[in-house]
C-alpha cells in the first residue's frame, strides 16, 4: 500500500520497500513517539484518574477493533459484540478461579495469561457459532441473529447458569493476587494500563497484518462485491466465519482484560447497550479503518469524561444531573452519532487523513 | 481458417451437454451443447436475452443448471461452487464491471492472486516470513506479468472507481488473469469502449490466447461482430436458449439461419466498421 508520500527524488527500489510499514524516517519518528507516549508518557506523567481513562479508552478500542473488522472490513453488521466480550471475561474468570492450577503455574504467573488465550479461543468459537447464519442471510437478518447472540449469551446463559457456578449468585470477584502475569501482580491503575497497552498494541499489529495479507483482502472483497469475490476463488462462507472468529477472539481478549481492571464480574457489565456503543464508536471514528476504531474510542471516552466533569459543578444547583448522568451520557451518545452522520459521515479517521494530506502537500493545494 | 484446423486435434477443455436452465417457466437455456477446445477463442454471440450471460454463469458456477452436465477437463463440475471452479482454473470478467471500487488497482489484482497464496491465518497475523515472501512474490508477478502486459503501470496506485471505464475494463481483465487461469470467460469485454480501447483490448485478448507464457483458452461473449469474426477460432450462435450453429466465423457468417435470427433479414451488419 504505497499511500505514503516520499520526499522528492526518493524512490522505492524493491517491492519490499514499497509494501513496507513506516516507509520514511519521518513516519518512523512519528510512530516511535506515539509508542513512547503510550508506554511512557501517559502511565508515568499522568495521575491515576487519567490513567484509568486511558485504560477505558484501550478497553473500548479492543472491543471496537473487533466490531470494525466485522462491520468495517467484512461488511457483517453485528449488534451483539458485548456477548463475545462477556464470554471472554467469564472464560478467563472461571479458569482463574476454578481450574486447579499446578502450583508452579501460579508461582510463575501463568494462569491469567493462559486464561486470556483460552478466552480468545472460546469467544472466537462462540462468535463463529452465531456467525453461522451469515452463510445464508445478510443485512437486517444478520443484525437480528447477532442480537440473538447478545440475549442468549448474556441475559440467558451467563445470568441464569454461569453466574451460579461456585454458588456466589450474581457476581464473581477475583481475590487479590489472582491476576498475575509473570512476576507482576496486576492491581494498580498503572499495571492495568500497561496490560491494556501491550494487548491493544498486539491486537492492532495482528489486525493490520491480517488486513494487508490474504485474509484481509478477502474480507474487503466480500464486503464490496461478494459475487466477484466468489468468482476469484474466495470461499465466502469460510472467510465470513474467519472474520467472526478473529473478531470474537479479539472480544475474548478484551473481556479477559476487563477482569483485570475490575477484579469483579457480573453480566451487567455487558449489556446490549455496550454492543450498540461499540458500533457508535466506529461510526464516529470512521468505518473501515483501524485508526477509526482507536480515534472513536478516544473521542467517546474522553468526551464522556469531560461531560461528567462539566456536570459535577452544575450538580450543586441541579442535583438530579449527576443522579441521572447515565441518561445524559446516552443522550450525548445519540447526539454525537447524529452529528457525525450528518457532518462527517466518514468519521474522524477521514479528517485525520485529510489533515495528513494537507501537510504532505503543503504549501501547495494539490 | 487455418487456426481452426490447427486446433482440430486438440483436447476438449470444456464441454456443455444438454444444459437446461429455467427461471420459473422461462427457459434461458433449452438444451445447449458446447465444446471448447484447448487453446481456442470460442465466441458466443446472439441477440439480447439469448442466454449468453446465463451460459457464462453456468460455466462459472453462479447458476446451477437444472439439467445437463458441464465437464471441465473431462470431469463433471456441476456440483462445484464458483470458488472451487476458480481454483480449477476457470476465471472470468463481468459484463457490468464488478471490481472492488474502493480498492487500488494493485489490490484488485492482488485479490486475483488469492488462490495462489497459501500462507495461513497465523502467519498472516504477524506477517511472518512465509506470508511476507508470498506477498512480495505476488507483487513481482503482478507487476512483471500483468501490469506490464496490460500497460497499466501509471494507474497501479489509483482507486478503481476513479478510473475511466475503459481502464476499469482493463483492470478487470488483469484481475481475472492474475488467477493464471486455463479458461477465461470474457463477458462483453468490449462493451462501452471507444475504437482505440477496443483495438487495445482485442490485442490483449489475442496476446493472452497466443503467447507461450499464457496460452489461455477464452470464451468470449461479445456484440462487436467485427472483432468477434476477426479473432475467434469458432463462433457459437445462441437464440432464445437454443444453439443455432457452431462453427468457424466464415461458416457462421454464411449460415442463412444466423443471418435471419440474429443479424437481421438484410445483409450482415457489423457495428462500427
Amino acid at each position: 500500500m504505497s499511500h505514503v508520500w516520499l520526499p522528492c527524488g526518493d524512490y522505492h527500489q524493491t517491492y519490499e520497500e514499497d509494501q513496507g510499514w513506516w516507509q520514511t524516517t519521518f513516519i518512523k519518528t512519528k510512530m516511535v513517539l506515539l509508542l513512547l507516549v503510550v508506554f511512557v508518557g501517559i502511565p508515568q506523567f499522568l495521575d491515576d484518574y487519567w490513567i484509568s481513562v486511558g485504560t477505558m479508552v484501550g478497553y473500548t478500542a479492543m472491543g471496537a477493533l473487533g466490531v470494525q473488522l466485522l462491520i468495517g472490513y467484512a461488511g457483517l453488521i453485528t449488534l451483539g459484540h458485548a456477548a463475545f466480550i462477556a464470554v471472554g471475561a467469564y472464560t478467563s474468570t472461571l479458569m482463574v478461579l476454578q481450574v486447579p492450577w499446578p502450583q508452579f503455574m501460579i508461582d510463575w504467573g501463568l494462569a491469567y495469561p493462559v486464561s486470556i488465550l483460552a478466552a480468545a479461543v472460546t469467544a472466537g468459537i462462540w462468535s463463529v457459532l452465531f456467525g453461522l447464519p451469515s452463510a445464508k442471510v445478510k443485512g437486517f437478518y444478520l443484525i437480528l441473529t447477532t442480537m440473538a447472540a447478545q440475549f442468549i449469551t448474556v441475559d440467558f446463559i451467563l445470568t441464569q447458569y454461569v453466574s451460579q457456578i461456585g454458588g456466589r449468585g450474581q457476581a464473581f470477584s477475583l481475590p487479590p493476587g489472582t491476576i498475575k502475569i509473570g512476576p507482576w501482580i496486576i492491581d494498580t491503575e498503572t499495571e492495568v494500563y500497561y496490560t491494556m497497552a501491550v494487548l491493544i498494541t498486539l491486537m492492532v499489529i495482528v489486525l493490520a497484518n491480517l488486513l494487508r495479507s490474504k485474509a484481509g483482502r478477502a474480507w474487503v472483497a466480500i464486503r464490496d462485491n461478494d459475487i466477484a469475490a466468489e468468482a476469484l476463488g474466495i470461499n465466502i462462507v469460510w472467510y465470513k466465519l474467519l472474520a467472526f472468529f478473529v473478531a470474537g477472539a479479539m472480544a475474548g481478549v478484551a473481556g479477559a482484560f476487563w477482569v483485570s481492571n475490575t477484579a469483579a464480574l457480573s453480566p451487567e457489565h455487558f449489556p446490549w447497550f455496550w454492543s450498540l456503543w461499540l458500533v457508535g464508536v466506529i461510526l464516529i471514528g470512521g468505518v473501515g479503518s483501524i485508526h477509526g476504531a482507536v480515534f472513536g474510542s478516544i473521542f467517546m471516552v474522553v468526551v464522556m469524561e469531560l461531560l461528567q466533569m462539566a456536570v459535577i459543578p452544575l450538580s450543586i444547583y441541579y442535583p438530579k444531573l449527576l443522579m441521572d448522568f447515565a441518561f445524559i451520557k446516552d443522550m450525548a451518545f445519540g447526539l454525537a452519532i447524529c452529528a457525525f452522520l450528518i457532518y462527517e459521515p466518514n468519521g474522524l479517521a477521514y479528517r485525520w487523513w485529510q489533515i495528513k494530506n494537507y501537510f504532505n502537500l503543503w504549501p501547495f493545494s494539490y | 481458417m487455418s487456426q481452426a484446423q490447427a486446433l482440430e486435434g486438440q483436447d476438449t477443455l470444456l464441454e456443455l451437454e444438454n444444459v437446461h436452465m429455467y427461471f420459473g417457466k422461462v427457459a434461458a437455456l433449452a438444451g445447449v451443447d458446447l465444446q471448447v477446445r484447448k487453446g481456442e477463442i470460442h465466441s458466443i454471440i446472439g441477440p439480447n436475452g439469448a442466454g449468453k450471460t446465463v451460459m457464462m454463469n453456468c460455466i462459472n458456477g453462479l447458476y446451477a443448471p437444472q439439467k445437463g452436465s458441464i465437464r471441465y477437463k473431462g470431469e463433471t463440475i456441476n456440483p462445484l461452487k464458483p470458488h472451487l471452479r476458480a481454483q480449477l482454473g476457470i476465471s472470468r470478467t463481468f459484463q457490468k464491471i464488478e471490481l472492488f471500487g474502493g480498492m487500488s488497482v494493485l489490490d484488485n489484482i492482488r485479490l486475483g492472486r488469492h488462490i495462489n497464496l497459501k500462507s495461513g491465518i497465523f502467519s498472516g497475523s504477524f506477517y511472518l516470513g512465509k506470508t511476507k515472501r508470498e506477498e512480495i512474490a505476488a507483487r513481482k508477478f503482478i507487476e512483471e506479468e500483468i501490469i506490464d502486459l496490460l500497460e497499466i503501470e501509471s494507474i497501479r496506485d489509483k482507486t478503481v472507481h476513479m478510473l475511466p471505464y475503459g481502464l476499469q475494463k482493463r483492470v478487470e481483465l488483469g484481475r481475472a488473469l492474475a488467477l493464471e487461469p486455463e479458461l477465461l470467460l470474457l463477458d462483453e469485454p468490449l462493451a462501452g469502449l471507444n475504437l482505440e480501447e477496443v483495438e487495445d483490448m482485442a490485442r490483449f485478448i489475442l496476446d493472452i490466447n497466443e503467447e507461450e507464457r499464457w496460452k489461455v483458452t477464452c470464451i468470449l461473449v461479445e456484440h462487436d461482430m467485427g472483432v468477434v469474426m476477426d479473432i475467434s477460432s469458432r463462433v457459437f450462435v445462441l437464440n432464445f436458449g437454443n444453439r443455432i450453429t457452431d462453427g468457424s466465423p466464415e461458416e457462421v457468417q454464411s449460415n442463412p439461419e444466423v443471418i435471419k435470427a440474429y443479424l437481421g433479414e438484410e445483409d450482415l451488419y457489423a457495428t462500427r466498421r
